[in-house]
């Protein structure tokens, strides 16, 4: 595995590093708390929170390692400690009413040709994260892990420090349940 | 269980991109000869489509620029305890070596100026003379490292109300 240069750079105390980093990962990183917490005000604390961690972990974060994993994991105990502060029942439970709150800052990067196209692809985009969002949370972060930030099973495992095989049952579970919500939420529509 | 109910529970994850070579071959290979297979297969598609294309939320660049200036505030702030611990370390090494080598200074002098004194100045009281006078410059050393301690503790409670 290649050794991140900023990482390095950082290390040593360069601080246009970090900069480089932060911007580098802020999507990522943002998106993944988001998916966890889903309170933006809450995704935005725990943001900042990850990268002062960071700042205070660095130097004993052996560079020759996954970097990718090392933030995701303290972005993950992070949010997992507040979420035990806020919603203990929220850990396992999946949300009653999903009240999805992404709002301005969600982007529609659209691949789609005409309006027609558009408009079915987004409201396609909207039943799968509405769905997605009543899930627990532990389903939420494998999804999010494997589809948006296009994680290895590996990588899963090590940032949700949970055995290869478990990580992987775990996001066959969460596919199940997810395809169950869909037709639970839109029988006869286009997830059957 | 067999060979079909345990391929159909590897579907999800084929859908998924998270299948072994070896697993995906297996697969690949039953849906081939199975129709059930490869419909539940076609039914997983489009929900791993739709999750891999899922918009991207973006941090304003509010917290993105508070977030750096916290974080650069940090670094520095680390970076000088850090710096602080070493001098500590040591000017403390320092202090006790200075303590110790008294000993080699106040033999000398002692013995010195002591022949002058005669019976007077016997070994025994030059020991407890130095003992003495090693104990009270330990003792102002670990005096002046306690408010030193106290001082930076002060100090870093007042940059955080600020």
């Amino acid at each position: 595995m290649a050794v991140d240069a900023d990482v390095v750079r950082l290390r040593r105390g360069d601080l246009s590093a970090l900069s480089e980093l932060i911007t580098r990962y802020q999507n990522r990183l943002y998106r993944y708390l988001l998916r966890i917490v889903r309170q933006p005000a809450e995704a935005e604390d725990l943001f900042q929170q990850t990268w002062l961690k960071v700042v205070e972990k660095i130097r004993s974060f052996d560079a020759s390692r996954n970097f990718d994993a090392w933030l995701f994991t303290l972005a993950r105990n992070l949010a997992i400690d507040h979420l035990r502060r806020i919603r203990p029942e929220s850990l396992d439970e999946p949300l009653a009413n999903s009240g999805h709150s992404e709002n301005v800052a969600d982007r529609i990067s659209s691949k789609d040709h005409t309006p027609l196209d558009h408009a079915l692809a987004a409201e396609r985009r909207t039943e799968i994260s509405e769905a997605m969002a009543g899930l627990p949370m532990i389903y939420r972060e494998v999804l999010t892990l494997r589809f948006e930030d296009e994680m290895k099973i590996e990588e899963i495992a090590q940032v949700t420090a949970v055995p290869v095989s478990t990580a992987k049952s775990r996001l066959r579970r969460s596919l199940e349940q997810l395809r169950d919500a869909l037709e639970a939420r839109y029988p006869g529509g286009t997830w059957q | 269980m067999n060979e079909h109910d345990k391929i159909r529970e590897l579907l999800a994850l084929a859908a998924a991109g998270a299948l072994t070579s070896a697993e995906e071959k297996q697969v690949a290979e039953h849906v081939r000869s199975c129709l059930a297979c490869s419909n539940e297969l076609e039914a997983w598609r489009p929900i791993a489509n739709e999750l891999r294309r899922l918009p991207t939320p973006q941090p304003s660049s509010w917290l993105v620029q508070a977030t750096l200036a916290r974080a650069e505030a940090k670094f520095t702030e680390q970076a000088e305890h850090d710096w602080n611990q070493r001098l500590m370390i040591i000017v403390v090494a320092f202090a006790w070596l200075l303590t110790i080598a008294s000993w080699a200074v106040f033999h000398v002098v002692s013995g010195r100026f002591g022949s002058l004194l005669g019976p007077l100045f016997s070994q025994t009281l030059f020991s407890q003379k130095w003992i003495s006078f090693a104990a009270f410059t330990a003792l102002e050393w670990l005096a002046g490292g306690v408010a030193a301690v106290m001082l930076a503790i002060r100090q870093r409670g007042e940059r955080r109300l600020v």
